[in-house]
């Protein structure tokens, strides 16, 4: 469903053009679970924002569901971004001047649907992320872990098929970071598409498989379910270059 | 994405800053407020003019413009009573005029017993009197019957049986009078008229068709029309002037007073006055117009991340654009209606003390409110699309 080829993303820095992203081929299935951890610099977000559309490659092609999205306009990458794809931030990004509720039905004023209907889809999505008591709260009224379940039930509140989440629990304590996870296993156990950038082996051992981006490519991308494995991966790519 | 969200939206945002927003308003609260207040004034003090042209009864008088040979010829006949009772029947005939006053006035001699005096004699129709009623002391008015039959009665004004009783206080009513060597039996005294141009003059009133029978002449001196509203007035007066002048085949001999005209050269100062106010208030909206790109702009930057977010949930640059020129139109709608709100009070206060009734007229009212809008869609583009040209990921990861 996803399918990434030859994705190059340089950006020109002093005259020179600088390679975040080199030739990545990469290709997901649909109800994936996948985690991409690599060094701080190495081009995760950047790959993350180019799956999410929100950022467009250099060069190659992104295919997804069958579409050739690199070839997509502004217009139809909003459409995508609004239909197919749920993004959740490190920093949570809810508009301080609304409510939870209003915040989540955000996504659906852009898809135009009408205020009844808005607020019945908003108030389910708050439901499944466990927040029903805290619709009429402020973002400076919540805990970090509840902001970004009002983030989460944001990004779901369209029912995407992919759910993006860059470094979901960087602002949170562990524990919270847990139940984040947990509920992106949820999700994911439903049929949606989970892929999560992260640092933390422990976040990544939620994923079914994990990605390493190094130096603007791809190194590893097999399946890991070990924890213990998997944590000595972590270690070795990211220090031991 | 509707406009409401959008309207909604922008008010949440603005009260956020409610004295920025404020602030950015008092350009275009200035601009806005002095443009209602002058125009209102201005139209007030139009009306004004008008209605004093018009009289209060909304009437037009005629005129008889000799040509030169006729001045040389200096038979006066022919300028001098220059309708008759026909004319006022063809004059009915237009559709706006409601009345047709007419009025002979001539100086003549009155007689009481062994005194006499001069007086003006104003032999009058039945619509002269509803349209220029008198102000009865003592007695009656005259009667419909009266003017039919030329019933040899009248009405003095209480200077006339002063001159000839000496006494301010006499009753007079049913006492003979000579005018003009007639028996003419007095059915009223009225109060003397305290008109501008009338003050203090000695008059007797008598039905037109015993003026004619007093003085021997079928003709008319005044012939004024009467129509329902002011608007009408000029209208009727040129279908009236055009009827007159083809039934005598002249060119333009009969007129009227042309209102237009003269409320012009009166209406230069207003003018002057206007376009002085306007101009400051046309800089006043401009810089109001600056100040409110200027506070979109800080403001789009200050939402530099709500923008980015809001792309990266599906807001198209359409959407975004919308967005924030919807906001700076709400905020000069909003100090729009300040704006007509205090100009309205402003034009109150100043026509209170200028004596006449402001003309706040709807029209004006929403030209300022789409005008005021209008200001904030051309100010409002250039930050609406900044923003909306914004790029997601830097929008997002701006700091
Ligand atoms: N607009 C830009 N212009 C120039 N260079 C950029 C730009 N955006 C990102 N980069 C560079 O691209 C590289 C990858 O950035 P990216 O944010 O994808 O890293 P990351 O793997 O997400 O790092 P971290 O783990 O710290 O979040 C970095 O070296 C960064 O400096
Ligand atoms: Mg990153």
């Amino acid at each position: 469903m996803i399918r990434l080829t030859d994705i190059t993303k340089s950006y020109p820095v002093a005259g020179e053009a600088l390679i975040v992203l080199d030739r990545i081929n990469l290709h997901v299935e649909k109800g994936e679970f996948i985690a991409i951890m690599g060094p701080s610099g190495s081009g995760k977000s950047t790959l993350m924002n180019i799956i999410g559309c929100l950022d467009q490659p250099t060069s190659g092609t992104y295919e997804l569901n069958g579409e050739l999205i690199s070839e997509y306009d502004d217009k139809q990458l909003a459409k995508i971004r609004n239909q197919s794809i749920g993004f959740v931030f490190q920093q949570f990004h809810l508009l301080p001047r609304m409510t939870a509720l209003e915040n989540v039905e955000l996504p659906l004023i852009y898809a135009g649907v009408k205020k009844a209907e808005r607020m019945r889809r908003a108030k389910e999505a708050l439901a499944k992320v466990g927040l029903s008591d805290r619709m009429e709260h402020l973002p400076n009224e919540l805990s970090g872990g509840q902001k970004q379940r009002v983030a989460i039930a944001r990004a779901i509140v369209n029912e995407p098929d992919i759910i993006l989440a860059d470094e979901p629990t960087g602002a949170l304590d562990s524990k919270t970071g847990k139940q984040i996870m947990e509920l992106f296993t949820l999700l994911n156990e439903e049929g949606t598409t989970v892929i999560v950038v992260t640092h933390e082996a422990e976040v990544a051992s939620y994923a079914k498989r994990t990605i390493f981006v190094r130096d603007g490519k791809v190194t590893s991308a097999e399946r890991v379910v070990d924890q213990e494995l998997l944590e000595k991966i972590v270690e070795k790519e990211t220090f031991d270059s | 994405m509707n406009v409401m969200e959008n309207i909604k939206m922008a008010i949440s945002s603005l009260r956020a800053h409610k004295m920025r927003s404020l602030l950015t308003m008092l350009g275009i609260i200035i601009g806005v407020g002095s443009v209602i207040a002058v125009v209102a004034i201005g139209q007030g003090g139009e009306a004004v003019l008008k209605s004093q042209f018009a009289g209060e009864a909304n009437t037009l008088s005629l005129f008889y413009m000799p040509t030169e040979e006729e001045l040389q010829a200096n038979d006066s006949r022919i300028y001098e009573d220059p309708f008759t009772q026909e004319d006022i029947e063809l004059l009915m005939t237009i559709p706006e005029v409601k009345k047709v006053v007419a009025s002979s006035t001539t100086s003549t001699n009155v007689r009481f017993r062994e005194d006499q005096t001069d007086s003006a004699v104003v032999g009058m129709n039945h619509a002269y009197m509803d349209v220029y009623p008198l102000d009865i002391k003592e007695g009656r008015n005259l009667i419909a019957a009266e003017y039919l039959s030329g019933a040899r009665v009248g009405i003095m004004t209480t200077n006339v049986v002063e001159e000839l009783t000496g006494e301010t206080e006499a009753p007079f009513v049913g006492e003979i009078v000579y005018v003009n060597g007639q028996p003419i039996e007095v059915v009223g005294v009225a109060e003397e008229e305290t008109g501008l141009f009338s003050f203090g003059a000695k008059t007797i009133y008598v039905p037109m068709k015993t003026w004619q029978t007093i003085f021997a002449k079928k003709t008319i001196t005044e012939l004024s029309i009467q129509t329902e509203t002011v608007d009408d007035l000029q209208i009727a007066g040129e279908k009236a002037t055009a009827l007159l002048n083809e039934k005598y085949k002249k060119e333009d001999a009969y007129q009227t007073l042309n209102m237009e005209e003269i409320a012009e050269g009166i209406g230069q100062v207003t003018r002057i006055m206007t376009i002085i106010i306007s101009s400051i208030a046309g800089v006043s909206l401009l810089v109001g117009g600056i100040g409110v790109m200027n506070i979109m702009l800080v403001s789009v930057t200050e939402r530099t991340r709500e923008i980015g977010l809001r792309m990266s949930i599906g807001a198209t640059r359409g959407q975004i654009l919308f967005q924030f020129l919807v906001e700076a139109m709400t905020l000069t709608l909003i100090g729009g209606l300040i704006g007509i709100a205090l100009g309205t009070g402003l034009s109150f206060v100043v026509s209170h003390f200028a004596g006449w009734p402001p003309l706040i007229s709807l029209p004006v009212i929403i030209g300022g409110v789409l005008f005021s809008m209008l200001i904030g869609v051309v100010f409002g583009m250039l930050p609406a699309n900044k923003a909306a040209s914004l790029h997601p990921i830097d929008a997002l990861r701006y700091e």
